[in-house]
């Protein structure tokens, strides 16, 4: 049976304390938020980390705040449950509510974290393509106090971000989004309605001005080293009419440009072809959802 | 390294010192000898360890003990009253939805967690709630007829 092997255990009270053991054990110290990557990755004897920094005694790493004309906060620990079922999600940023719900096992979503899910940067992550579409951004602490980074540029790599040692994801901050904009996060796994790692999703988002695509972002997932922005298939989108053939043309683009790798999952061959059909789908869904009047 | 835990089990505090890597599944089957509570994968892919923690869903095997400090745990030996069986425990039984019954306390739990939420779920609502828990006797067909026939019972 899968036993999890001796470490040090610390439960810090505060985000100050916790940057401190960080620092202090210089990169040997591993953040414990929801748990079901860690420690299935201990479990496997694919990390062995010497200390534990457990973050769920930290008092406002965990909630969602928010309205129409200011956005949303999200907190680190913030369970993905929680995000799947938040009336305030549901009315502002509802992609990300359809990203939760297919994010794992429900079980699982009572335990994972969307803190976890970024901060593991797994290129099959479920939250980041629809935070990127939305052009989150994430709060993060440190030892020379509190920033914000774009999620955009924070993936360096798989299991790699662009924080330092010291650094902690403290929020995600959602910013409101625009009238007649709709969003879409279609994810293609083994198991029907979610419960399985993504061989391959798309989210897109689609804001039409007068009828015409004003803005577009779309964004995938399990196909590159990290998530990743299509920018050409969005470019063959942006500015002039929404039409049938045009969406289909930059779901091309988007399989094009995706880097998948063949696994024991699957080939990359059929990823590009997945992705191609999710993009076209998740235009469409995004392209309805924009014409009802409705907010991503 | 050992930490002191108190957790509520089944309604009853629980003070008990355990090495920081016990997992509360450990701390279920070999401290507290529930062994209602199964082991299978031990990585939250099968599902069979599942018990609620603080009324919720969850795979035991992926949470330290030491994380359930301070909260309620509900394993299936707490769902039978005065000797009187749960009533998803008592529809399981009355539509043969147990075979060899490896996974049968988790899809009970995770029942009785959704039936509180929903009282009149549909099935896909159902087969959604039950998504995470294997059953390799493949009655899932009974599964859900027990949780359907517990969930009318009790309206």
């Amino acid at each position: 049976m899968n036993r999890l092997k001796a470490f040090a255990y610390f439960e810090p009270a505060a985000l100050k304390e916790a940057v401190e053991i960080l620092t202090r054990n210089n990169g040997g110290a591993f953040l414990l938020a929801g748990g079901t990557d860690l420690l299935v990755r201990m479990k496997r004897g694919v990390i062995r980390p010497a200390v534990l920094v457990n973050l769920k005694r930290i008092r406002d790493l965990n909630g969602i705040q928010g309205d129409q004309e200011s956005g949303t906060r999200i907190g680190a620990l913030t369970p993905i449950a929680d995000i799947e079922n938040a009336a305030v999600v549901h009315q502002n940023h509802p992609v990300l509510a359809q990203a939760a719900g297919v994010l794992g096992a429900p079980p699982l979503r009572n335990l994972a974290t969307l803190g976890g899910n970024i901060g593991r940067a797994s290129p099959a992550s479920d939250m980041a393509p629809s935070l990127m579409v939305l052009q989150a951004r994430v709060a993060v602490a440190g030892t020379s106090g509190q920033r914000e980074v774009e999620i955009d540029g924070i993936f360096k790599g798989p299991g790699s971000t662009i924080l330092a040692a010291g650094e902690i994801m403290t929020a995600f901050i959602i910013p409101a989004m625009t009238p007649h904009t709709g969003a879409a996060y279609l994810k293609m796994g083994r198991r029907s309605g979610g419960g399985d790692c993504a061989l391959a999703g798309v989210a897109a988002l689609l804001t039409l001005e007068s009828g015409e695509v004003g803005k577009v972002r779309i964004a995938l997932s399990s196909v590159g080293p990290t998530t990743l922005r299509a920018r050409k298939a969005e470019a063959v989108l942006l500015s002039g009419a929404l039409t049938d053939e045009r969406m289909q043309q930059a779901a091309r683009a988007a399989a094009d440009e995706a880097t998948p790798i063949t696994d024991m999952r699957c080939s990359a061959s059929y990823r590009k072809e997945i992705i191609k059909v999710l993009t076209y789908r998740a235009l469409q869904e995004a392209a309805r959802k924009a014409r009802g009047g409705m907010t991503t | 390294m050992k930490i002191t835990v108190d957790i509520i089990v089944n309604g009853e505090l629980c003070r008990e010192e355990v090495e920081v890597q016990t997992t509360l599944l450990e701390f279920l089957r070999g401290t507290l000898h529930l062994t209602g509570t199964k082991e299978g994968c031990g990585l939250g892919d099968c599902g069979t360890c599942i018990v609620l923690l603080d009324g919720k869903p969850v795979n035991s095997c992926l949470v330290l003990a030491a994380d359930a400090h301070g909260r309620e745990v509900t394993t299936i030996e707490g769902l039978a009253e005065d000797g009187r069986l749960h009533p998803v425990q008592q529809s399981f039984i009355d539509n043969g939805a147990v075979q060899c019954g490896f996974c049968t306390p988790a899809m009970i739990l995770t029942a009785k967690a959704l039936l509180e939420n929903k009282p009149d779920p549909g099935e896909g609502e159902i087969k959604q709630a039950l998504g995470g828990i294997l059953c390799r006797c493949g009655s899932y067909r009974k599964i859900l007829k027990s949780v359907q026939a517990a969930a009318k019972e009790a309206r």
